[in-house]
């Protein structure tokens, strides 16, 4: 494989890490209403959230892409591949960001409510200032965690045409028949970029920590 | 609670005779079960263990008293091999090891089966009955075919008066239960010794009481043991030689009345008053 | 914009049978990479410099790379050393590659949460290596992890969706195969949904009841 080719490979990196830090950002700001409406005092509210967020995460990524790219683009209203894939895997990361929320702020020990509660602070205050600080430390590493795993899950985007690393990877593979470089190099930038994140997930972890027990 | 002591399998002796040795066993030279020499353990920069120099003689009670931190542990976790020892020599009947030397597996294992170890706490397997909790080594350490292992381990489990549990988990049985059914459990390889590390720490006072009264009854029967302990009254009634540790080093070894009741150095009688009144 | 009556009737039979293959290669990339992750899990804490490398190698790429990734690299790069594999061989091997690596680092940490004492009481009764793992570390180990299994267990029932790529005719395949036959993508596809949710859904509440199960045995 030349250095061309690695350059060709190299020009999917962009639209990956738009898909990724695009779709996280989406799901990390849906997943707020979205749990809101989980846990909600209203039942019907309640029962659609939670079927929406099983039935989100119960159909593959790949499935989602192709009813919003093939399905209602080409049949309804026009819709770009990357469009459609920010939108499916936006949807699928609101879906997973409202459990991973919705876990760490399980975790936050009621007598934190009840503290609360005792200085008569309302329910939103208190969410607001006293779980949600705790709940995003504790959702930090299981939101990182997430993040490598969404970046990989862009992948799929490949398959409707989005122009990212494993879509250079299967046009160059194709035009050069050395699919066994090209992909493992492909491979490779994956991991390669999982490793910032990871690196900064600990980093994060580690000040936050130190913040609280300062 | 319901009197363990009840359930003795043999007599007790008489504290008098039972240096003398109430069971036979192998011997290492000169009437000693357990012989360390110069046995070291180091964490990081830390000397946890300087050089320790042990005899236990057969049928011996030896209780460990210390302040927190003073090696007492590490010097039992050392005599098994659960922690190796940096320097050193361990003599356990006629089997010698030399801690700077690699030891080899089955040498640790021969190690191992002459010596039973309890736990503070428990450390009991919550996912067998309590019967194979006592059965286990034998089959597969030992070689006993499956009846013959519960038939011991059911002797065992009636010793320490729970042969009623022997169909439970122990997850279901109270701290002392479980206790005793470790102490079951190690007795199990019928080992030359006993090494106990404080085990009735975690328990209430009155459940301590009826592991105590198990311990006293084998103590009687002759074991070799090793107790640590922070139950000076254990120390004290029971064991025939209280050994005084800290920083890892043994500040004074005699008879237990004598540690306990005319302790000779400064340290010693720092630690008891501290003990005596809390 | 849903699927009519007798459309649905007609592509069942075609999307049942792409179902079948989905789950067919789903079961055995499961039954050949869960003992894959229990021999990884225990090449990377083996003592063998050489295991552990490899081991590790193999974990690190399994879970860094995208499955999609690994899943064209075996179907469409392996043929250059020689080695052609079917769409239906290489989606097992592939997908039981990413369920070992998963798998092998649920089963590490199952088997590091178990507390130190189980390994001293283990060793302290005389029990070889072997033996500790085998009757005191692995069937603790594997009740902790079993929850993480299972839902694992469906994200690779979901991801055989990925072999669109190489040309299985599972799920996805049939419905976008009578999608372009049809220009009917919308309702052909939601039904594929369907199937997928059908199995997904009920597994994935039961195996929260399984691990809100497993919580209360670790609390005792
Ligand atoms: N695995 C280890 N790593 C580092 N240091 C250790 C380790 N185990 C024990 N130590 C240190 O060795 C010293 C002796 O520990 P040990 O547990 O033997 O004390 P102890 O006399 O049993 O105390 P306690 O009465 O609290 O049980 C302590 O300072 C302890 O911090
Ligand atoms: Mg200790």
């Amino acid at each position: 494989m030349s250095q061309a080719d690695i350059f060709v490979i190299l020009r999917g990196l962009p639209w990956t890490v738009a898909l990724t830090l695009g779709a996280f950002l989406i799901g990390s700001i849906v997943a707020v209403p979205l749990l809101a409406a989980r846990e909600s005092q209203f039942l019907p509210l309640r029962l659609f959230a939670m079927s929406l967020i099983q039935v989100v995460r119960g159909i593959p990524p790949l499935l989602w892409l192709f009813i919003i790219f093939f399905g209602l683009g080409m049949s309804y209203f026009p819709i770009s591949p990357f469009v459609a894939a920010l939108t499916g895997l936006g949807l699928i990361a609101a879906a997973n960001m409202a459990e991973i929320y919705r876990g760490a702020l399980k975790s936050i020990h009621h007598g934190q409510w009840e503290a609360a509660n005792a200085l008569d602070l309302g329910r939103l205050s208190t969410v607001a200032f006293i779980i949600a600080p705790q709940a995003l430390r504790v959702a930090l590493p299981s939101a990182a965690s997430y993040l490598i795993g969404l970046m990989k899950e862009t992948a799929v985007a490949s398959t409707i045409g989005v122009a990212e690393l494993a879509f250079q990877g299967n046009r160059l593979s194709q035009l050069t028949f050395q699919g066994l470089e090209v992909f493992a190099v492909v491979g490779l930038l994956y991991v390669v970029l999982s490793l910032p994140v990871a690196w900064l997930s600990r980093s994060a972890d580690a000040y936050l920590r130190s913040k609280v027990a300062a | 609670m319901d009197g363990a002591v009840l359930y003795l399998a043999d007599p007790p002796q008489s504290s008098q005779d039972r240096s003398n040795g109430g069971i036979m066993m192998e011997q290492g030279s000169n009437g000693t079960v357990i012989r360390l020499r110069a046995l070291s353990k180091h964490f990081g920069a830390h000397t946890v263990l300087d050089a320790i120099d042990l005899d236990v003689r057969p049928g011996e009670v030896l209780a460990i008293i210390g302040p927190s931190g003073s090696g007492k542990s590490t010097l039992l976790r050392c005599i098994n091999y659960l922690e190796r020892p940096d320097g050193g020599t361990i003599t356990i009947g006629p089997t010698t090891i030399d801690a700077s030397m690699p030891v080899e597996r089955a040498e640790l294992s021969k190690l191992r089966r002459r010596v039973g170890m309890v736990f503070q706490s428990f450390n009991l397997f919550p996912h067998m009955t309590v019967l194979r909790n006592v059965s286990i080594a034998q089959e597969r350490v030992l070689g006993r075919s499956r009846a013959e292992a519960e038939e011991r381990a059911m002797q065992l489990l009636s010793r320490v008066g729970l042969a009623d549990k022997a169909g439970q988990h122990p997850g279901r049985c109270s701290g002392g239960q479980q206790q005793r059914i470790a102490i079951a459990r190690a007795l199990a390889l019928d080992p030359e010794v006993m090494l106990f590390d404080e085990p009735t720490s975690a328990l209430d006072p009155e459940l301590g009481l009826e592991v105590l009264a198990v311990m006293r009854e084998l103590a009687d029967s002759g074991m070799t043991m090793i107790v640590v302990t922070h139950e000076m009254g254990f120390a004290e009634n029971v064991s025939d030689t209280v050994m005084m540790m800290a920083d890892g080093d043994i500040v004074e070894k005699g008879s237990s009345n004598q540690v306990m009741r005319q302790p000779q150095q400064e340290r010693t009688k720092r630690f008891l008053r501290a003990v005596h009144d809390r | 914009m849903l699927p009519a009556y007798e459309e649905l009737v007609a592509w069942l039979p075609e999307l049942l049978a792409g179902l079948t293959i989905s789950l067919q290669v789903a079961a055995l990339s499961l039954l050949f990479g869960m003992p894959l992750g229990l021999l990884l899990a225990l090449g990377v804490i083996a003592r063998s410099r050489i295991l552990k490398t490899v081991s590790l190698v193999l974990v690190e790429i399994g879970r860094g790379a995208p499955a999609l990734v690994l899943l064209q690299f075996i179907y469409f790069g392996l043929p250059a050393t020689g080695l052609t594999l079917g769409s239906f061989t290489a989606a097992v091997v592939a997908l039981a590659w990413n369920t070992g690596a998963y798998t092998s680092e649920i089963i590490r940490a199952s088997l590091q949460s178990i507390p130190r004492g189980q390994r001293d009481a283990a060793e302290a009764i005389g029990l070889t290596g072997v033996d500790e793992l085998r009757y005191v570390l692995l069937p603790q180990a594997l009740r902790v992890a079993l929850p993480p299994l299972l839902g694992f267990s469906i994200l690779i029932f979901q991801g055989t969706s990925l072999c669109f790529t190489i040309a299985l005719p599972e799920l996805v395949s049939r419905a976008y195969e009578i999608g372009s036959g049809t220009f009917r993508y919308f309702p052909v596809l939601l039904a594929a949904g369907c199937l997928y949710a059908a199995v997904s859904v009920p597994a994935a509440i039961l195996v929260g009841h399984v691990e809100k199960r497993a919580g209360r045995y670790a609390e005792r």
